[in-house]
């Protein structure tokens, strides 16, 4: 074991820091960030850099705040081709040498948008730094936003959603969740647009969108891996020095309401051999104070295969080949859901004991013999998700996105220790939505499970071909609380 | 599978090649084989970044051993091993393991079954003692087989029935092979699994499940001497058995280009491709892996520059070449744009391949191919995950686990020549199986075709 030291250098350079290793243990689920320096630019840019050396690999992260948040009313799916096309052609190279800048030398490259961010991330062999170092801030700086590369990956999005309704109906299931639950609350919106928004999104909305969102200070930039930090951090100063500090902040984000009552979408897939359904309503922010107890109930609900959920739905009845259960948690709310499917004979069935488990989470709660067991569980599984470059480059990007603190990491293994039982029933009353309010959606064949899907709140239909993850009327889950 | 996104083992390309002189790979020293008088062999590699442990066991057995009325059993029995011993009641292992911080999974292909753990090093005994009882003492509930049989069936349902991909692609291999038991889907067919008995699966034990045909790899947090303490304890004492019969069938040669036109509803159609491929072992892997790579891996790969950034014709293009014990297939599965002529698409992919087997690759193409290799190489390596899982493919697939130290110069040697030789290889329409997917609502109703004929 040894000490780390950790720097957090406001303004002035740091001292040069020796590629030092990554990880101190006392007791299980005790990590320490590993030895990095973090430095804010003039302009407001975040800078944070982590040598380690295990592999000659470097990891990067560039957080941009705002992503979808940024959208137009109406059109969702900027930010996500904005994205998109930060990769389609940037500085000196077009979209097809910018491909082969990068896997020319084994690199990636991925610009994707989230709900609240955009993040640009890759990996390349330690020896082409100053190559990566470049690509990224042509990327960031200079994309060319060809017109005909925005036709073409508009286009190709639009397909790649009808591919999916056709080969992946599940995979869609959290777009119409949160759709229907959220309704008009940007956590509603599809992050990668629905077939309508697209069709309807212009090549100025994309220039627009870039105009307003991209400035210094929304930006955190981390590197982890075999960096060679001194230099790294000079040519990461001389790279971004252009950008302005600031053009608009990010809307604000309300909190959402969550849903009173039950009510229930159904999204006819003629045909479909199985319903795959989500339960879902409003939970709890990245914030909030109680995740350890959180993530140990919920790990005892819904997030592990002996969970209360996979037992019954699966290991006990045969129901299923799986269920789970899951907080998505943002800067406000976001949602509690579950998720599974079965047969469509089955689909009453399956539902009811679905709900039945957490009417049984609600009154019955958790014994201590469950919570010891899922403290060892996530205390045994978490040093698993910090264990490379890109690991820890994923998780300093959250901490800046959120404003997180190191606590969140290294205050999460004594948090997890001290969780009681009153904690938990706490947590339960609070955060887990009851039986009586639930947004339920389901992907199936409706000639033949609209009985049942009606027996289970307030029946709204769609088809699963319709061009947007909305009914036609916009009446969502949440608006329906004031009819 | 039990729990994990694909059901199709992909073992990804392996290798390692560099522009720079190829970097020595850490390590080699540090692994430690021991094989106990049973014949079970235990491959570790310590490694203390992270106080984990992750264990992989290779059990020889997958649906290349299966025959029809039992297909889809390897997979069947690969979820069973999770149901119940003579000594724990279905339910003790996973509620064991978790409990004390370990999560498990597994999965099977054509070729094998591999059972993995992921746990602090502290679970480590508890790990043996679970895993050595249920290859000894495994038992089978009735009650428990007919819920596990839902299970499996909701599986196939989510990867095959609702997935236009798993459709066409199962029906592709079933018609790729005529003979050998590749042509199996590993999931099994709907009758198959409505119809397994507790007497196949006793069977099946008694046949594959014995300690000299499986391999064990773990890479973590630990002494290697401890491990080989605890394989000593745990695993010694269960006997060696005889072991299986080697699938004795091989596939004849194929004659002409195989069709296989499926009809669903679907906004977009889907094309795949299926050649006849050397087998894991071949001298050529190295060579087939990277022109796999050259052809779709990335934006700037011949395939996807083409067909996705040029033409227009296809909205994703990605590929598989099965590495397995038999000569497998060398996949490429193409997703086109709602209202495409899938008969237009495939000239231009042909001409294409045609140009590739004519004119070969670009020395640009083949370093780009090699550098990927490398990068996925490291990322692999970068886990113990990936270390104990690159071990046990290297040990299981090509015969010794020290071959991985090797990959970086084995890639490294592979030459345009080779690539083009193994394209003409590969390559070859007459040795091929084309899928189609058509939208069922814009074509007369017609029955599912397959046709056969000696063309070209």
């Amino acid at each position: 074991m040894r000490l780390l030291l950790k720097l957090a250098a406001a303004t002035s350079l740091a001292a040069p820091l020796a590629a030092g290793y990554s990880f101190a243990q006392s007791g299980p689920g005790a990590i320490q960030i590993p030895r990095h320096e973090r430095i804010e630019l003039p302009n407001g840019i975040t800078l944070v850099i982590m040598p380690r050396g295990e592999v000659p690999l470097i990891a990067f992260n560039a957080v941009l705040r705002g992503g979808a948040l940024g959208d137009p009313p109406g059109k969702p799916g900027v930010a996500s081709l904005v994205a998109g096309l930060l990769e389609k052609g940037a500085g000196e190279r077009d979209a097809f040498a910018f491909a082969e800048a990068v896997e020319g030398v084994g690199g990636s490259f991925n610009a994707f948008a989230g709900a609240e961010s955009i993040n640009v991330v890759g990996q390349f062999l330690a020896r082409d730094q100053d190559l990566m170092l470049e690509l990224l801030a042509d990327a960031l700086l200079r994309p060319r936003f060809a017109p005909e590369e925005f036709e073409k990956l508009r286009a190709r999005q639009i397909e790649l959603i009808k591919a999916a309704k056709d080969s992946d109906p599940s995979e869609l299931l959290g777009t119409y969740g949160r759709a229907f639950l959220f309704g008009d609350h940007p956590y509603g919106r599809p992050v990668s647009g629905s077939e309508s928004s697209l069709a309807a999104i212009t090549h100025q909305d994309v220039l627009d969108y870039y105009r307003a969102q991209f400035s210094g200070e929304r930006l955190t930039l981390v590197f982890a891996g075999a960096v060679d930090a001194p230099s790294l951090r000079r040519a990461v100063t001389r790279a971004f020095a252009s950008w302005p500090k600031a053009r608009s902040k990010p809307d604000a984000l309300p909190a959402p309401a969550p849903l009173r009552g039950r009510r229930v979408l159904l999204v006819d897939s003629p045909g479909s051999s199985q319903t795959y359904f989500w339960i879902g309503n409003v939970g709890v922010a990245k914030h909030d104070p109680a995740r350890a107890a959180l993530d140990l109930v919920n790990t005892l609900y819904g997030g592990r295969f002996t969970s209360i959920l996979n037992t019954e739905l699966r290991v006990k009845s045969g129901l299923s080949y799986g269920a789970r259960s899951g907080f998505t948690r943002g800067s406000v709310p976001g949602e509690f859901s579950i998720r599974s499917f079965t047969q469509t004979e089955n689909t009453g069935k399956a539902l009811e004991l679905a709900i039945e488990t957490l009417r049984r989470l609600h009154t019955e709660g958790v014994s201590s013999e469950m919570l010891e067991s899922a403290r060892a569980y996530v205390l045994g599984q978490y040093p698993l998700t910090l264990e490379t470059a890109a690991d820890w480059a994923a998780a300093i990007g959250e901490l800046e996105l959120y404003g997180l603190g190191t606590e969140y990491i290294e205050g999460y293994g004594p948090a997890l220790r001290s969780v009681t039982l009153a904690d938990a029933r706490a947590v339960i009353d609070r955060a887990f939505p009851s039986v009586e309010n639930l947004a339920i959606v389901l992907i199936g064949d409706a000639e033949r499970i609209r009985e049942d899907a009606r027996r289970f709140g307030t029946l709204v239909e769609m088809e699963l071909l319709e061009p947007a993850f909305r009914p036609a009327s916009p009446r969502s889950a949440a608006a329906a609380r004031s009819d | 599978m039990r729990r994990i996104a694909s059901l199709f083992l992909t073992f990804g390309a392996l290798g390692v090649a560099t522009a720079s002189p190829a970097p020595t790979v850490p390590g080699r020293e540090a692994v430690r084989s021991l094989t106990l008088a049973n014949g079970m062999k235990v491959i570790v590699w310590p490694d203390r970044d992270i106080p984990n442990i992750a264990l992989y066991n290779w059990v020889r057995v997958g649906s290349r051993n299966e025959a029809p009325g039992i297909t889809g059993l390897a997979h069947f029995f690969e979820h069973m091993m999770f149901n119940g011993t003579t000594r724990r009641a279905p339910g003790e292992f996973d509620r064991l393991m978790e409990a004390q911080g370990g999560a498990n999974n597994a999965f099977t292909s054509d070729d094998v079954t591999v059972y993995q753990d992921w746990f602090p090093r502290s679970a480590l005994e508890l790990v043996f003692d679970l895993e050595s009882d249920r290859i000894a003492n495994l038992a089978f509930v009735p009650e428990v087989i007919e819920s596990e049989r839902g299970v499996v069936f909701s599986e196939r349902r989510l990867r095959v029935d609702d997935n236009n991909h798993g459709i066409l692609s199962e029906q592709v291999q079933a018609t790729a092979f005529v003979a050998h038991p590749y042509q199996f889907p590993t999931i099994g067919w709907p009758s198959d699994i409505q119809s397994w008995t507790l007497e196949d699966l006793q069977r099946f034990y008694r046949t594959y499940y014995a300690p000299n045909n499986q391999t064990m790899v773990l890479a973590g947090d630990f002494e290697p001497e401890e491990v080989f303490a605890l394989a000593r304890k745990y695993f010694e004492p269960i006997p060696r058995q005889a072991p299986p019969e080697e699938v004795r069938t091989r596939e004849p040669e194929q004659l002409g280009e195989r069709r296989v036109v499926v009809r669903r509803p679907a906004q977009t159609p889907l094309l795949q491709y299926a050649y006849k491929a050397p087998a894991a072992n071949d001298p050529r892997a190295p060579a087939a892996s990277l022109l796999m790579s050259i052809l779709v891996e990335g934006d700037a790969s011949r395939l996807h520059r083409l067909l996705v950034e040029e033409r227009k014709l296809a909205i994703e293009v990605s590929g598989y070449w099965h590495e397995g014990f038999d000569p497998g297939l060398f996949w490429l599965y193409l997703t086109l744009p709602e209202g495409s002529d899938p008969e237009h698409v495939q000239s231009v992919l042909d001409a294409e391949l045609e140009r590739i087997t004519r004119e070969g690759v670009t020395a640009a193409e083949l370093q780009r191919a090699k550098n990927l290799t490398l990068a996925s190489f490291w990322k692999q390596l970068a886990t113990i995950d990936g270390k104990a899982r690159l071990l046990g493919e290297f040990e299981v697939f090509h015969g010794d686990w020290r071959k991985l130290f090797d990959a970086p110069a084995q890639y490294e040697a592979v030459t345009r020549d080779e690539i083009l030789a193994v394209a003409r290889d590969i390559l070859d329409r007459r040795r091929r199986t084309v899928g189609v997917l058509l939208p069922q609502e814009e074509v007369e109703v017609e029955a599912e075709e397959v046709t056969a004929c000696a063309c070209s």
